[in-house]
């Protein structure tokens, strides 16, 4: 099949603009200074410290070394320390091993042994360090905006405290976000048995409540679920995202990729995969990365979905599902429900039904219902009490903010969250705010509650804090600091314990107060075990038996249905969440896994509905609805589904700090407590303006020349044993004859690394590139600089679209990190020999003989090389400067860079073996990116080893070189992306 | 050692107050090149190879060039400055005239330090 990909709408439509982007190397203008200095560039040129003192005349600086008096135990300069601790997220909690260099952490990794990231991780999970060095972190408590101190706070605390509890606490409120954590549940517990008529409202702006009511309708009780996907064969998402932005996205992906590797490599838990590949349906109207992963796509509003789910239920014949219902969905082919429910229907047991967070009650009442109907609860998803926690409600916070707007509230302590700026807008939690006398907001800058707040108290980061967490399926986690406190943060435990018992506690001793009962005898020896391990082992929960009842699809009719007006979605930001991680360089120039966008969160709309509503892309629109307004730039995101409006939440924030202020829309502004998720009756008006949007998605092209290649199940297993031959699948030119004019060198001694990934398994969550940009020290640039294409990150991931664009396109995704060509192209130009090869097979940079001449980039076909056009790190604050990874040089201005395979970690691992006096084990160097990715897509290791991993994909008849033909002979390989579709819908894929 | 010697009373007095020490840094490479001392010192590289007679001088000077063909030199052929592990903190160690000896006393392992680029510059 002849396939054509494309990865802008200007690419396919060839426009002018887009030619001549591509043919230049470097944009115009690239090499002028910035004229008008924004305030951005301000960040990046100047930043906070001028250190220009002091230095000037030397030859060489003097320099000083301190070191310590009394060295801690096992502490040796230079040698990194590992420990576990756990990210809580939501109800979640990500077991992590933190690296740490001479008492700072610098590199996150997942902790292997952990439930939620089977030692992989996430975009937030590498960029949560950042967070912890950002230099706009309150540094001390205020009281009306004046420096206090943590006694201050606690001396007040006391008298407030008595007053409360003369009257049972009636006019305290306690605003939490959503938790899992035996210790905050403990004092939760006995705070109401302090003030017993408390009031406590947790609210989350992206919640899971619908899920939460729609399986306490199920089951009697509050569940949670957990998803096994590696087990289902058939996986149908109905306005689901699990592989991204649900908070189990690492755990989710890498169930995802074992059940989907249709080649030889076993999957992560060592088992040979027979081929059983799996089947993934989705059915949204926003596209998703799960969408993107999909075998089957059908674009549906999200309104539709709940007729959708009866419309199937019928099919399935589950019990109590109307069978009038079986009449169509509007606008939905009834064959491709039909082959949905057969193909569920054939692998029972082996089946999942996932619905979306935004959907209501009814569809996930619904879902669990058909889930135990097929036989597929217990087996790919089991539901568990929620233990330990706090439960997300608007309604809690509806009701607390009309006592506060009532006068009924004297006392607001928010104990972490950011709600005047996330809160319904509908509640004016701000105004409501301002009618309580005290109110007490705990959080990591002076944020936009904090500041209206009478008393803020600067919060502790993670890897600064003593906690614990509940984990997915009920695994006991604890939270261990890596650090003291750099701002004197306090934790809500610390918060907490202080309302409690009116005593200043350490978190340390509150948290072992909880874990003692759960430990029980030899507490100590079982502690620092748990400490070592990150987790109790067999502390999950057991499982819940949904008990699923006749009306499990009585709520779907009453769902609202189809309507001809525009249809509003709120969709969390794949990198900023709910707006707490704005304040984050890393996630804001993060580019968007579909969109590629980055710093900024336009609306985003299909082809046809802009066609429609005649808008274009960047062009300011101003959105109405529900009675309020927002004004914001629109993107055409081919395979929206028509009729829909996306909105992005966490940007715009007012008071993030330097990165994250300013920086796009507040899409909450309109966003109502009636529907959070989706809702009808949206206007768009068009503004006749435009703003400028920094996409990175046409940099970079390796235009017309087969880059992505792809097949399905069918013809992998009916190609001949001649045809599998490596690189033999999928569409490509015949190949000129290779040679080269250069004498070759032969790679025959030593290690010789390579590189390979699987585009069948990759799910382009960009988590790769934060590692990266963690691992080796890459600057953030900036909007502008971005929109130049001077964009640091080593390695991109490339977004393709094939088929139709005002259609339903497929996607497919494509990490480009250096392809370490045997035969390097930058090599040959180089005049100083800045960039050569090492023995290894590595393409390596020599940073201090480059002198800038870009000739390297201008010839390299791949385009991965990036250059330094401005002194991005000199001016870095200095607390940022502990983030640095000192095992990696940092560049200076005028320098090209590139990926270098982790070649720190490469002679780490050899001087390590070298020193064992034992030969390197595979497997035992992990690049950053491998060892980040969730869908274990990246293999990597000695390609002369055959036995090695990555030898063994490299034999995999998918296995490919990009643009081969150009005879570079890259260490980087790929396996082209495999295809499962149904051969019942195979006709009308991309319909 | 020297109790009541003039020039470490401020060591005595760093460990007393708890003070760290500033020492004046020597021996210095750039930061873009990676050096470590683990790799050297079970390579049978002695102190006194690159920082020289430490023992003998008044104020600590550096005595060798530091520079990167001086680190290739040893790289390219470092079996002149080999010498067994134990001896490597020994000031006054000198190789054995009979060459098979120390080539006994360094046992079978040959060291192959990088001489590409990435070995030390990353």
């Amino acid at each position: 099949v002849s396939r054509t990909y494309w990865r802008s709408l200007a690419q396919i439509e060839d426009l002018p603009e887009y030619r001549d982007a591509l043919e230049r190397e470097f944009p115009e203008g690239a090499s002028e200074l910035p004229e008008g200095i924004t305030r951005r560039e301000m960040m990046t040129l100047v930043g906070a410290s001028l250190s220009l003192a002091g230095l000037a005349g030397c030859r060489r600086p003097v320099e000083e070394i301190v070191p310590y008096v009394a060295p801690p135990e096992e502490i040796v300069p230079g040698i990194p320390r590992y420990y576990a601790t756990t990210f809580p997220f939501r109800r979640s909690g990500y077991g992590l091993i933190v690296e740490s260099h001479e008492g700072r952490p610098t590199k996150i990794e997942g902790n292997p042994a952990h439930p939620s990231t089977l030692g992989a991780s996430s975009v937030r999970v590498q960029a949560s360090v950042l967070g912890l060095y950002d230099p706009d972190r309150s540094p001390s408590i205020r009281l009306k905006g004046a420096r206090k101190s943590w006694n201050d706070f606690v001396t007040a605390w006391g008298p407030l405290a008595q007053a409360h509890a003369a009257d049972g606490g009636a006019r305290l409120a306690v605003l939490s976000e959503s938790f899992s954590s035996p210790t905050l549940a403990r004092l939760a517990s006995e705070l109401r048995t302090r003030f017993p008529k408390l009031q406590w409202a947790t609210y989350d702006a992206v919640s899971d409540e619908n899920r939460l009511a729609g399986l306490r309708q199920s089951t009697g009780r509050d569940v949670d679920l957990m998803l096994r996907l590696e087990r289902a064969s058939v996986i149908l998402c109905l306005d689901a995202d699990p592989l991204l932005t649900d908070p189990e996205t690492i755990r989710h992906a890498r169930g995802f990729a074992d059940g989907r590797r249709a080649g030889a490599l076993p999957t992560s838990s060592g088992q040979a995969s027979g081929g059983a590949m799996n089947r993934l349906y989705a059915v949204e109207g926003v596209y998703s990365v799960t969408g993107a992963m999909a075998d089957h796509r059908l674009r549906l509003e999200s309104r539709q979905i709940a007729a959708f789910v009866a419309a199937l239920a019928a099919r399935l014949g589950a019990p109590g599902a109307s069978s009038q219902a079986a009449a169509d969905v509007p606008g939905v082919d009834p064959r491709w429900i039909d082959a949905v429910a057969k193909d569920l229907l054939a692998n029972r047991g082996k089946g999942l039904i996932i619905a979306g967070e935004r959907q209501p009650a009814g569809v996930h009442t619904a879902v669990c219902a058909l889930n135990t109907h097929l036989g597929n609860t217990g087996k790919t998803v089991s539901y568990y009490e929620t233990k330990d926690a706090a439960l997300p409600s608007v309604s809690a916070l509806t009701s607390l903010v009309s006592a506060m707007k009532g006068g009924a509230v004297q006392t607001l302590v928010v104990l972490g969250g950011n709600p005047v700026f996330d809160a319904p807008a509908d509640l004016d939690f701000a105004s409501a705010m301002a009618k309580v006398p005290h109110t007490i907001a705990l959080g990591h800058t002076v944020d936009e509650t904090s500041s209206s707040a009478e008393w803020h108290i600067p919060r502790a980061h993670y890897l600064e804090s003593w906690g614990d967490a509940r984990a997915v399926g009920g695994t006991l986690s604890v939270v261990q600091p890596l650090i003291l406190p750099l701002f004197g943060g306090r934790t809500p435990v610390e918060v907490l314990g202080l309302m409690v018992g009116d005593k200043d506690r350490p978190g340390y001793d509150i948290v072992r107060d909880t874990w003692k009962p759960i430990l029980g005898e030899a507490f100590d020896r079982k502690w620092n075990r748990v400490l070592h391990d990150g987790l109790l082992a067999g502390s999950e929960l057991t499982e819940v038996v949904p008990d699923v009842k006749g009306q499990a699809f009585a709520e779907l009719a009453r769902a609202p249905g189809a309507a001809s007006d525009l249809e509003i979605v709120f969709v969390p930001s794949p990198s900023l969440h709910d707006g707490q991680f704005a304040n984050n360089g890393w996630l804001q120039e993060l580019p968007d896994p579909l969109t590629k966008l980055t710093w900024d969160n336009p609306a985003l709309v299909s082809p046809k509905t802009a066609e429609t509503l005649g808008l274009a892309n960047e062009e300011l629109v101003r959105l109405d609805y529900a009675g309020r307004s927002l004004e914001l730039p629109v993107w055409i995101l081919p395979g929206m589904a028509d009729g829909v409006v996306a909105l992005t939440l966490g940007y715009g924030r007012r008071r993030a700090g330097r990165i994250g202020s300013d920086v796009g829309f507040d899409t909450f502004k309109v966003r109502a407590s009636n529907a959070p998720g989706f809702d009808s009756g949206v206007r768009l008006t068009k503004l006749g303006r435009t703003y400028p949007l920094s996409a990175t998605q046409d940099h970079g092209s390796m235009e017309g020349r087969p880059i992505v290649r792809e097949s399905t199940v069918a013809e992998l297993r009916s190609a001949k044993k001649e045809e599998a031959r490596p690189g033999a699948l999928g569409v490509f030119e015949e190949e000129p004859p290779h040679f080269s004019l250069f004498k070759e060198r032969t790679y025959d001694q030593g290690h010789q690394w390579g590189m390979t990934i699987d585009l069948n398994t990759c799910i382009g969550c960009n988590a790769c590139m934060v590692a990266c940009q963690s691992e080796n020290n890459v600057p953030v640039v900036g909007k502008i600089q971005v929109a130049k294409q001077r964009e640091m990150h080593w390695l991109r991931v490339d977004r393709y679209f094939t088929g139709e664009p005002s259609g339903n396109p497929e996607i497919v995704f494509q990490p480009v990190p250096c392809m370490q060509c045997e035969d390097a192209p930058c090599e040959q130009v180089c005049p100083v020999a800045a960039t050569v090869h090492d023995g290894e097979g590595l393409n390596v940079m020599v940073y201090n003989r480059c002198i800038g001449t870009r000739y390297c980039s201008n010839n390299c076909p791949y385009k991965v090389r990036r250059f330094n056009f401005f002194n991005f790190t000199k001016d870095t604050p200095d607390i940022l400067k502990l983030a640095m990874n000192p095992d990696v040089t940092v560049r200076a201005r005028g320098v090209m860079e590139k990926c270098s395979y982790c070649v720190q970690r490469i002679n780490r691992a050899k001087i390590d073996t070298k020193l064992a006096g034992r030969e390197l084990r595979d497997g035992e160097i992990k690049t950053a990116c491998q060892q980040a990715c969730p869908a274990s897509a990246i293999e990597f290791g000695d390609i002369r080893d055959g036995s090695s991993r990555v030898a063994k994909a490299k034999a995999d008849p998918r296995n490919y070189a990009l643009l081969e033909e150009l005879n570079t002979k890259p260490r980087t390989t790929y396996l082209a992306k495999v295809r499962n579709p149904n051969p019942d819908l195979a006709e009308r894929s991309g319909a | 050692v020297k109790r009541d010697s003039e020039l470490l009373a401020p060591i005595r007095e760093s460990a007393q107050s708890g003070r760290p020490m500033h020492w004046i840094r020597v021996h210095k490479l750039p930061d873009f090149a990676y050096f470590t001392h683990r790799a050297h010192v079970a390579a049978g590289i002695g102190c006194v190879t690159c920082h020289g007679r430490i023992d003998e001088m008044e104020t600590v000077t550096q005595m060798m060039p530091l520079s990167m063909s001086w680190c290739l030199d040893c790289h390219r052929n470092p079996a002149p400055n080999r010498r067994p592990v134990s001896e490597v903190t020994n000031m006054k160690w000198t190789p054995p005239r009979d060459v098979r000896l120390l080539a006994a006393q360094l046992g079978g392992r040959p060291v192959n330090p990088p001489t590409d680029c990435s070995g030390c510059h990353r």
